[in-house]
Order: structure tokens, then C-alpha cells, then sequence
């Protein structure tokens, strides 16, 4: 108990808003499964002892020995998903006998690592929840290619899709560790209860249940919008369901414009929502106060009034969930996002480690984080989801997180990833500008869809032609 | 308290003038403000200790409280309070080592800037080479040369170096720019110690090195304290020059502090205490040498 | 003490006088001085030249692109923003500061328990621009419940005007009212003496009804006047139980205005609710519609949006002016300590009142510590970081950039030296009056 205590103090969590992905089949598995008990999203005790307890898995990766060299790994993650993390780290330690220091990082870590290459002490290793990111890193020439062992073990392990999304020019940069689904809408059970409310599949449907929840009294919805990344989500999934995976696939490469009437569409009917009285938990001015922790907590506190009813974020959700009182799977439920069009979306995000000094114990651990061996440690602690198609499903704490990560292996390469997060860092990724910053103009005043457009286009204009 | 306190200005100057007393009329006219004025003043003292109450306030809170209510609740409801933040704050190695680090960049950054300091004011002062003036006035006019104009040149430098990262860049830097004030400072002071002094002791048949050890540096006391605690406090508050020259390992509390920031709303039991802890020993030291302070303050005043 | 004070004010008289007691050797003098020339060069110069050179590279430093980076300055909504804000800082923040420092120093003056006010006001100087960030973030929280600025100011405004019970109630679906103007709801169809009104509205919830809810129930009619109810039409649990229908827990709204407005639109009657939502109006009432007027549903004042994109710049300013009025209430205190009692008080007799003193002899005198103060809380002001860096949340963090902030992030987050060398130089050149103010006001007193 006391290391919980003591890993949560110095919790920040971290804005893992940034990762998504698609797995379209994991829609269905969710909807059924998710309902369920979904106790273990925050990494509890008692799946740490299971973990200690688990048998030395046999080591299915070669790895060199390594006594005596040492490497910094960079990464944002603080409290519990730090401490795991650093036991996938101890793991690499025991197996090469190098020694591996973890680097907490400032968020957003690509200021942090800019200052750091600024000095010429970079980390040997950072995880990047961007696919931008890489993207910058590879222009910059910070990051250095993974080596053939890792791009050995990718290939074995990964689908086309996910080795993919780490190439930059046709080149392996990225080795995409951690994976997360931003398709899911969590909702306080007892609210849903009071008013008589269903979960929605629909578009009309979760307006319908928004408006029910409203008429009980209760605010239907509670938006981080001080995060900006909360509200490329919320747009990216209805545009996804509603404009379909090829448009989102040419917007998300700025193929074509935002003024693209697919984009209008998009922003109406999240306009639809935002713009009506009443809806959004604070007032858009307090959802724009309100960051993203804040916006789950507020909507698992205060019994049976609280702030609002359904919160709208990715699996990571339970991890602050965790931070109240309500037990997810009882008091704290969640279905996927509803379909806007024929299908309903699923976005992915996730988080790859990419190598920015060259090294023999670099390339190791790279090729280790690219194995079934290294994912099923994190795995067994919860709120982790393996991109790695042949991790042992059992090692997955409970039946949730297995239905999630089974969806994620079974959708193979039919996924599609954040498109805030492929987009150039200063359009996609930066505070109070760009996309986020529109977008946060657009929850102020979402009448304002052409305004919003051109905004949104200037921007990405001058971001992709950088 | 009253005789350390006495430096802000302890009695009223009218009466510490010993000049005329006010007349009639303005004694009255006092008399009936008087009790305006009190009343005005006491609630600006409020006003002004309202936000740095409600740190403390707020620290002594559970965070489930304070996500529901404002710290002044606590007035009310005294059984709120408790300690459990700050001992779970000293349990988390992460603030715990921040504040080491704290101690480890401002003592040597504070001492380097005396002594590099001394040594250059005295030679301004005492010394003779050629264009001695002219040297000064350049080094007065870096006093106003903002931190940030150095940070990514220094960064780029530090990083070729090999010292980016490490507390002796941090340590240096802040050197740096405490300098021109430092040099300022002391050189002021010392050219004001009386000549004949100076004569007197070399006439005893001491040399320059023992001249500025002996005589200058113990007479220059007042001054290097003052220094000193202008430097220590402002070493210790720095956010901006860690944030960029500081390792993660190596990084003060302030930066510590800054990065959970961005969850306010949800690290709020480590802010809170975090923020008051990392303000006890400023402080502390403010309460205890308010006169050197002021007067570091004082004489800075074109910083 | 005063010596050092005196340092900083008069420097030291006539320096030529001041050779070397034991003429210097050469080797000694290097001894002395080469540590500090050396970490000044070093630290200080050697940056402002790597940013004048930096300032027309471009982004890799290896090309020169002539003023582009100065012209992208001037262009840049984000850097125009930061240059704007900084200007608004420089004028804003000083004056507020250095006139609340005159204020406290000059009312302090012949207060006997001043020490302690001036400890309080001073206090926070010693405090970190990070620490007082968080204070302020905790200050200007949004809601009323949590931050005490709003809590304070909603206060205020409650006491003129009150909010209602209310705030929420809405018609639910095939509502028999519909909204009018101003926020009241309007009967479809006028009402009639003898029958009953059903004014069913939904959105407050059980914890939210005033004291004295009763749960509503069906209403008698009274053949020569108008009955009616209104009521939450939602049942727990059940959404709206039989719409439009008073089901058996649902709770009736108390104390809620109603008024019958006649065909000319003039209000012929009105009544307030009973606990249970029963209410009762006179004959008059017949063929008149009935009206649930605004007053029931005025939302809670929320206080003002001090972190939000309009205000963010102003209260961040404030969160400064605590830290810093105290410096000016130091230095002015001082100076105001140097004032010669002999001249206020022959102003005094010659008639002049409090006012006339002040403004006419006391401020004329104390103007060259008033122009040190405003220009060293310019030079500080010009550099502001920390206060921006934290307390302003993501979503108003550009509203309120400043140069200082920009430098940072073009520097290390976007990555352009050249950008972040330019906005070095235009600092510097802000600060340049200012140093060449300090070298001649030195020189000016080395010559006395």
C-alpha cells in the first residue's frame, strides 16, 4: 500500500491524450466486454504481487551482454505507469547486465529533449507519444535508425501497420511500445441510473442520452478543454466515423484542406453538442479551465451530483478514475465511441521509443522493447496495451484489458492513429496553438464552423510547409 | 522580532526627526482619519496575506477537499486538517532529492559569486590599471542584461563543454549573472573604507593579498551579507535557468515543482505543500535578515 | 549599513583619490579580477554577440537571411501577441506597483505598528516566482466555490442581486411551454377559469430542489379560478415517467413565480407556487396565458473568468503587483525618510492641507526615487517569465505570452535560434536606455 501511496503523490498524468489508434473490431469486443468489472486500469497492489509471483518468462529475445555500459531513457510517465515501465527496465538490466537509468521528462517531452540536444546531452532513448514527433526527431537528425536485431524482432512481432507508423523515409525509427485505444466514453454509472439513461450507439442516440441525463438534472458531459489534444480527439473520432478512414487518411497528410466541406460536416455535429446550452460541464469557459484529469475526476465525484455524466477520453481514463473513489466496471462504465456514420470510429494513439544516441546497450534495449518478453511485463501490472501481435493474452490482468488488447491484435492493420499526433508538432501538439488552440476557440463559440476552418487551415498551411 | 524588524522602518519618522510635531489641526484631522486609516490598512494586510494563507491552507487539506471546496472551508471545519500530503511529500524521493538539489546549486553558486565578487570590487576599488573606470561601467552595464538572452548561446556552449546538465553548469551560471550586481555591490562598499585605514595597515608592513584578507573583506561584512542573501534568494527561487541547464537527476525543486503544474487541478497535494515547503527556508532567511536583504534590495535597485 | 545604501545612491567620491595604497603589481591585479572578467565574458557578452550574429542565421546557422527573422517578429500573430502583452506589462505593472508602494509608504508614515504591515506587504519578494504562481492559481480558480477572488467577487455581486432556484428547469419534450425571450416560458394556449394548468418542466435534480419541496400531486380544480402546478416531469430512474403527467414521486416546484399575461400582453395576475407546485390565480387570470418569468431560472452569477483569453494578461499582472509593491514601498519609504520635516510643516502652517502638501512638496521630492523605482520594475518587468510560464492554463497560454516565454519556446520547443536570437535582441535593445541611464548616472555621481 505504501508504495501506491507514494507512486501516486508525484503523479502527473501524463497526457498520454497524445496516442491513438484504430482498431475498428475492437469496437464491438468493447462494447460488450468493457461493461464488465474493469478493476485494474490503474495498475493496483494486488497486480503487483501477481506480477512478482509470475514465472520467469523464458526469453524468446537474443540479447547481448552488456556489463558495465549505461543508458538514460527518457519518458513523461510519472506514478504508477513509471514504476512500471521501470520494471520492464529492470528486466533488460538483469538479462544484459547494463544499467539503465530512467529520466523523468518534462511534458511535452519534445521541448524537454530540445533542450537537452540544445546541450548535447540527450537521453539515449526516449519515448515518443507522437508520430509527429518522430517525424521532427528524424528531421532534426536527432534520432538514429533501429538496428537490423530490432527491425528483426519488429518484424516478427508486429503488424505491417505498427512498423509503419515508425518508419520515417522508409527507414525503422520508432519501436511502438505502449498502445492506446481514444475511442471510449466513460460515464457515472449512477447518473446513468437516476435518469433512466442507455448507452448510446449511435450519434442521435448520445445526444438523446445527453439530453436525458440534462432533463434529470445533471450536465451531460464534461470536456478537458484546457488540453487541447481532448478536443482533437473528440474531433478526429467523429471524423473518422463520419467521413470515413480515406478522407481521414488524407486529411491527417493535409492531402486535402480543412475548408473540405468533410471537415464542415465534422464540426457541426461536434457543434451540435458543444453549442448547446448547458451540455458541456463548466460552461465552455470552464471547460476550458479544466484539464484533462480534472475533467474525469469531476465527473466520478460528488455522489449523486456530480459535475457531469459522461466523460470522453481513451482507455488511460481509468488511471485517474483510480484517483477517486469510484471502482471502474461499477461506478465508473464506459462504451465506445457512438458512429456518427456507418461505422463507429476507433482512434489509437501509443507511444515509441526512438533512439537518439547510437549505442551497442541502445540498440538492445530497443530490440527488447520490441518483444513479447518486455510488453508482457507491463501487461500483468494493467492499464497497458501491447501493440506486439504474440503477447501471451493471459498475462493480462483481467478480462477487459484482454478483450481491449485482443481487439487491437485482431484489427491487424486496419487501425487508424491520432491524426493530431501525425501532424507537424507545432499544428498538432503545442499548446495554445494550432489545431488545439481552434479547436478551444471552437468549443468557446461553435457557431463559428468556417472561422474555424480557415483557422485551422492557416495553420496546418504554414505547419506542413515547415 | 521588534529589533530585527526595526530596519523596515521601525518609528514613525515623524518622530525620529524630533522635529516639530505635527500641528493641531493635523492632529486632528489624524485622530478622525486615524481610525479610517487602521481599518484600511489592516484590511490590505489581510488582502495581502489572503493568498499565501491559502497555500498553507490548502496544503493542510485532503485533495478530495480541495477538488470540492475552497481552502477557506478549513476555517470552519477544523477537523479537515491534516498532514497526510506533506508526509507523503517527504516520502517521494523525487521532491525530496529536488530539494537537496536546491541546497547543493544555491550554497556554492551563492559563495562563488562573494568571492569572485570581493575580488573584482577590489580591485575596483583599490587597485591601479589602466582604464579601471571604464571596466567598471562596462560591468554596470551589464546588470540589466536579462537571463534569457544567454540561456540557448549557454546551452550550446555548456553542451560543448560537456558540463550541460550537471550542477556546476547550473552552479556557474547563475555566477555569471550574479557578477555585475555582486561586483557593483562591493566595490561601492569598499571604496568607502577610509584610506587611512588602508595606509595604516600597509604601513604595519602588510602586503595587497593580506590588505584585502584582513582588512578589506572583514570591513566589507555588512555588505557581503547583504550580498550573499540577495544571491542565495534568488538562486534559490530560479525556475528558468534549471529548467533548461539542470539534468532531470539534478533538478531543484522549483522545477520539480513546475512540472506538475500542467495537472493543477489534480496534483494539487503536491503543489500545495510542495510550494510551502520550498518556501520555508526563503523565508526563513527573509525573517531573519530582513536588514541585509533590504538593504541587498536597496542597493539593487538599478538591477 | 546605510553605507551600502548610500554606495548604491551617491557612489564613492572623486575615485581618482583612490590608488592603490601599495601600487599594484600587474600579476595581482589579473589574480583579482580575471575570475570574474572571465565568467562575465563567458556567461554574459559572449551570448549577447552569439545573439546579435544568431539573429540573421537561419535555422541551422550556417546562412545568412538578412532581417527575416526580425520581419517573421512583426508578422507572427503568436510573437505579436507576446510583443503586445510585454508592452501592456511594461506600462501596467510598474505604475500599479510603485503608486500602491507611494500609497502604503506614505500611510504608513505615522502609523505605529507599521512594521508589521510593511513585513506583510514586503513578504512576499522573498518568495519564488513558481511558489507565487501556484498561490495564484489557487486564487483565480473559476468557480466560486474554490477560488477566493471569485468566491469573493460572486459575494458581492450576490448581495445586489440574487440568483434563483431554478437555473437549470427547462421544458422537456412535448412541453405545453415554450421559451420566450429573456429566458420565462410562455403557455402554448391560454388557460381557463374552472380547469387546472400543467406547467411540467425538467433539469433539476432532487438535491438541487429549494427547502420545503413537497412532491406534487394531481390539482383540484375550483370552478371561478385558475388551478394549476408546476413541477419536475421527471421521474428517478425513469426518465419523464408519463410526459406531461404528475407522477407519484416526482416533486413539485416551490416558490416559483407564475403570471397570467392577458391578450395585450400586460400581466392580469400572478401568484407564487406552494411546496408541492400548487398554485392558484384569481377569475382575472380566465383566457389569459400563464408565464413562468425569467427571475425563476437567472443562473448563478459564476464570477469573472480571470485565466480565461481576455483577462489572463491583467491578473497575471496582479499576481506581480503582490510580489513587487513591496519593493516599492521600501525604496519610497526610504526616500520619503530623507524628506525634510521643516518643509512639510511650513507648508503646513502656511495652510496647505494633507493633499496639497503631498502632491505639491512631498511627491515633487521624492521623484528621483520614484523614477529608480519604475525603471528597475521595468527592467524586471521586461523579463517576466515564471508568473506566465505557470499560472495562465493551456488554453489561454498564448493569450498571455510574453517575449521572455517566446524566447523559450522558439529557443527549445520549435527550435529556431534564429527567431529566439532576434527576440534576445529586441530585449536588449529595451534595456539599452536603461544601462546607458545607470553608466551616466554613475559617471555623473563619480564626478561630485
Amino acid at each position: 500500500m505504501k508504495t501506491r501511496g507514494t507512486m501516486r503523490t508525484l503523479r502527473q498524468a501524463r497526457h498520454t491524450g497524445s496516442g491513438r489508434i484504430t482498431a475498428r473490431a475492437a469496437a464491438a469486443v468493447l462494447a460488450g466486454s468493457l461493461a464488465l468489472t474493469l478493476s485494474a486500469c490503474g495498475g493496483d497492489d494486488d497486480s503487483d504481487d501477481k506480477a512478482d509471483k509470475g514465472k520467469d518468462s523464458a526469453s524468446t529475445v537474443p540479447l547481448p551482454k552488456l556489463d558495465g555500459e549505461k543508458i538514460q531513457v527518457a519518458a513523461v510517465w510519472t506514478g504508477a505507469e513509471q514504476a512500471n515501465f521501470k520494471k520492464v527496465l529492470g528486466e533488460f538490466e538483469k538479462r544484459t547486465g547494463a544499467q539503465v537509468t530512467f529520466v523523468p521528462a518534462q511534458d511535452p517531452i519534445i521541448n524537454f529533449l530540445g533542450s537537452k540536444i540544445a546541450g548535447g546531452s540527450p537521453p539515449d532513448i526516449a519515448m515518443l507519444p507522437q508520430v509527429g514527433a518522430i517525424q521532427q526527431a528524424v528531421d532534426k537528425k536527432w534520432a538514429k535508425p533501429a538496428g537490423p536485431e530490432a527491425v528483426k524482432q519488429l518484424a516478427k512481432n508486429y503488424s505491417k501497420g505498427w512498423q509503419d507508423l515508425g518508419k520515417v523515409g522508409g527507414k525503422q525509427y520508432g519501436v511502438y511500445f505502449k498502445a492506446a485505444n481514444k475511442s471510449l466514453v466513460w460515464y457515472n454509472a449512477k447518473v446513468f441510473e437516476n435518469a433512466g439513461a442507455q448507452e448510446p450507439k449511435t450519434w442521435k442516440d448520445f445526444l438523446g442520452t445527453a439530453q436525458t441525463v440534462y432533463d434529470s438534472g445533471v450536465t451531460p458531459v464534461s470536456v478537458g478543454g484546457a488540453d487541447g489534444w481532448t478536443l482533437t480527439d473528440w474531433f478526429e473520432n467523429i471524423y473518422l466515423s463520419q467521413a470515413g478512414p480515406e478522407k481521414y487518411d488524407q486529411l491527417a497528410t493535409h492531402k486535402i484542406k480543412w475548408t473540405d466541406p468533410s471537415v464542415k460536416d465534422a464540426l457541426t455535429t461536434l457543434g451540435s453538442l458543444f453549442g448547446k446550452k448547458d451540455y458541456v460541464a463548466g460552461g465552455a469557459d470552464g471547460a476550458l479551465q479544466t484539464e484533462f484529469p480534472a475533467s474525469v475526476t469531476q465527473t466520478f465525484t460528488g455522489g449523486e451530483q456530480p459535475k457531469a455524466g459522461m466523460v470522453f477520453e481513451g482507455d488511460f481514463v481509468g488511471v485517474n478514475i483510480a484517483d477517486t473513489e469510484a471502482k471502474v466496471g461499477t461506478d465508473a462504465k464506459v462504451f465506445p465511441f457512438p458512429a456518427v456514420g456507418d461505422e463507429p470510429p476507433v482512434v489509437s494513439g501509443g507511444d515509441a521509443a526512438v533512439l537518439l544516441k547510437e549505442s551497442k546497450a541502445g540498440q538492445a534495449l530497443l530490440t527488447f522493447l520490441a518483444s513479447p518478453d518486455a510488453a508482457e511485463i507491463w501487461a500483468k501490472q494493467g492499464g497497458f496495451l501491447s501493440p506486439v501481435k504474440n503477447v501471451d493474452l493471459a498475462a493480462y490482468p483481467n478480462e477487459v484489458q484482454r478483450s481491449m488488447a485482443k481487439a487491437l491484435i485482431e484489427a491487424g492493420d486496419d487501425f487508424r492513429f491520432d491524426m493530431s499526433d501525425q501532424a507537424p508538432q507545432s499544428f498538432g501538439g503545442t499548446p495554445g496553438k494550432g489545431e488545439w488552440k481552434a479547436l478551444q476557440d471552437f468549443l468557446k463559440n461553435p457557431k463559428d464552423v468556417k472561422g474555424t476552418q480557415e483557422t485551422l487551415e492557416a495553420g496546418a498551411a504554414k505547419a506542413y510547409k515547415d | 522580532m521588534t529589533a530585527q524588524t526595526e530596519v523596515l522602518d521601525g518609528a514613525p519618522a515623524a518622530e525620529r526627526s524630533g522635529l516639530a510635531k505635527p500641528s493641531v489641526a493635523s492632529r486632528i484631522a489624524g485622530a478622525a482619519g486615524g481610525g479610517f486609516l487602521r481599518i484600511f490598512l489592516i484590511m490590505v494586510g489581510l488582502l495581502w496575506l489572503a493568498p499565501t494563507v491559502g497555500l498553507l491552507l490548502a496544503s493542510l487539506r485532503t485533495p478530495e477537499d480541495t477538488a470540492d471546496s475552497g481552502w477557506w472551508n478549513l476555517i470552519g471545519e477544523p477537523s479537515q486538517i491534516t498532514f497526510d500530503s506533506y508526509s507523503k511529500l517527504l516520502d517521494n524521493s523525487q521532491i525530496t532529492d529536488s530539494l537537496w538539489n536546491t541546497l547543493i546549486i544555491t550554497v556554492p553558486a551563492t559563495l562563488l559569486v562573494v568571492v569572485v565578487g570581493s575580488l573584482a570590487g577590489y580591485a575596483f576599488a583599490w587597485m591601479d590599471f589602466p582604464g579601471r573606470d571604464w571596466w567598471f561601467l562596462g560591468v554596470v552595464g551589464l546588470l540589466v542584461v536579462p537571463v534569457q538572452v544567454a540561456l540557448l548561446p549557454i546551452a550550446r556552449l555548456f553542451g560543448d563543454l560537456g558540463i550541460f546538465g550537471s550542477v556546476f553548469g547550473v552552479v556557474l551560471f547563475h555566477t555569471g549573472f550574479g557578477l555585475p550586481f555582486a561586483v557593483f555591490l562591493l566595490r561601492n562598499f569598499f571604496a568607502e573604507i577610509p584610506r587611512e585605514l588602508l595606509e595604516a595597515a600597509r604601513l604595519d608592513g602588510a602586503g595587497e593579498l593580506r590588505l584585502f584578507f584582513r582588512v578589506v573583506m572583514p570591513l566589507g561584512g555588512p555588505a557581503i551579507a547583504s550580498l550573499g542573501i540577495f544571491q542565495f534568494l534568488w538562486v534559490w527561487n530560479d525556475m528558468l535557468v534549471s529548467l533548461i541547464f539542470a539534468d532531470p537527476g539534478n533538478q531543484p525543486v522549483t522545477v520539480a515543482l513546475q512540472t506538475q503544474v500542467r495537472q493543477f487541478g489534480n496534483n494539487i497535494d503536491v503543489l500545495a505543500p510542495g510550494a510551502f515547503i520550498s518556501m520555508v527556508i526563503p523565508l526563513a532567511v527573509f525573517f531573519a535578515f530582513q536588514r541585509q536583504f533590504v538593504t541587498g534590495v536597496m542597493a539593487g535597485a538599478v538591477k | 549599513m546605510k553605507s551600502a545604501v548610500a554606495g548604491g545612491a551617491e557612489a564613492p567620491p572623486a575615485p581618482h583619490v583612490r590608488k592603490s595604497v601599495t601600487g599594484t603589481r600587474k600579476s595581482l591585479v589579473v589574480l583579482f579580477l580575471l575570475p570574474a572578467l572571465v565568467l562575465l565574458g563567458a556567461l554574459v557578452v559572449y551570448p549577447i554577440g552569439y545573439s546579435l550574429v544568431h539573429s540573421f542565421l537561419d535555422r541551422s546557422g550556417n546562412s545568412f537571411v538578412g532581417l527575416d527573422n526580425y520581419r517573421e517578429l512583426f508578422t507572427d500573430d503568436t510573437i505579436l501577441t507576446a510583443l503586445k502583452n510585454n508592452l501592456i506589462w511594461v506600462a501596467l505593472a510598474p505604475t500599479v506597483a510603485t503608486v500602491l508602494g507611494l500609497i502604503f509608504a506614505v500611510l504608513t508614515e505615522r502609523v505605529r505598528w507599521a512594521t508589521a504591515f510593511k513585513l506583510v506587504i514586503f513578504m512576499p519578494m522573498a518568495i519564488s516566482m513558481l511558489a507565487s504562481g501556484i498561490i495564484f492559481r489557487l486564487v483565480y480558480e473559476q468557480d466560486p466555490e474554490k477560488g477566493v477572488a471569485n468566491a469573493v467577487w460572486v459575494g458581492v455581486h450576490d448581495t445586489f442581486q440574487e440568483s434563483s432556484a431554478f437555473p437549470k428547469a427547462h421544458p422537456g419534450r412535448d412541453s405545453p411551454l415554450v421559451p420566450e425571450k429573456g429566458g420565462a416560458f410562455l403557455t402554448k394556449e391560454p388557460v381557463r377559469a374552472g380547469q387546472s394548468a400543467l406547467l411540467p418542466l425538467v433539469g433539476v435534480a432532487p438535491d438541487e430542489m429549494p427547502d420545503g419541496t413537497e412532491p406534487a400531486k394531481a390539482v383540484s380544480t375550483d370552478p371561478g379560478k385558475v388551478t394549476g402546478i408546476a413541477w419536475q416531469d421527471f421521474t428517478r430512474g425513469k426518465g419523464a415517467g408519463k410526459l406531461g403527467a404528475v407522477d407519484t414521486t416526482e416533486s413539485g416546484y416551490s416558490g416559483m413565480k407564475v403570471e397570467a399575461v392577458g391578450a395585450d400582453g400586460k400581466v392580469v395576475a400572478s401568484t407564487t407556487t406552494a411546496g408541492d407546485g400548487s398554485f392558484t390565480l384569481p377569475k382575472e387570470a380566465d383566457g389569459a396565458k400563464l408565464r413562468l418569468p425569467a427571475s425563476n431560472f437567472r443562473e448563478a452569477y459564476n464570477g469573472v473568468d480571470w485565466l480565461g483569453p481576455s483577462f489572463v494578461t491583467p491578473a497575471v499582472i496582479g499576481s506581480y503587483v503582490w510580489m513587487w509593491a513591496g519593493f516599492a514601498m521600501v525604496l519610497i519609504a526610504a526616500g520619503l525618510a530623507g524628506v525634510p520635516r521643516e518643509l512639510l510643516e511650513a507648508a503646513r502652517v502656511d495652510g496647505a492641507n494633507e493633499w496639497q502638501v503631498f502632491r505639491r512638496i512631498t511627491v515633487p521630492l521624492l521623484a528621483p526615487v520614484l523614477a529608480v523605482v519604475l525603471v528597475t520594475l521595468m527592467i524586471n518587468v521586461l523579463k517576466i517569465f515564471d508568473l506566465v510560464f505557470i499560472i495562465p492554463p493551456g488554453s489561454s497560454q498564448d493569450d498571455a505570452n510574453v517575449l521572455a516565454l517566446q524566447l523559450y519556446r522558439s529557443a527549445f520547443s520549435d527550435q529556431q535560434p534564429g527567431i529566439a536570437s532576434a527576440i534576445a535582441v529586441v530585449l536588449l535593445l529595451f534595456v539599452v536606455p536603461v544601462m546607458l541611464f545607470n553608466i551616466r548616472r554613475l559617471k555623473r555621481e563619480g564626478r561630485r
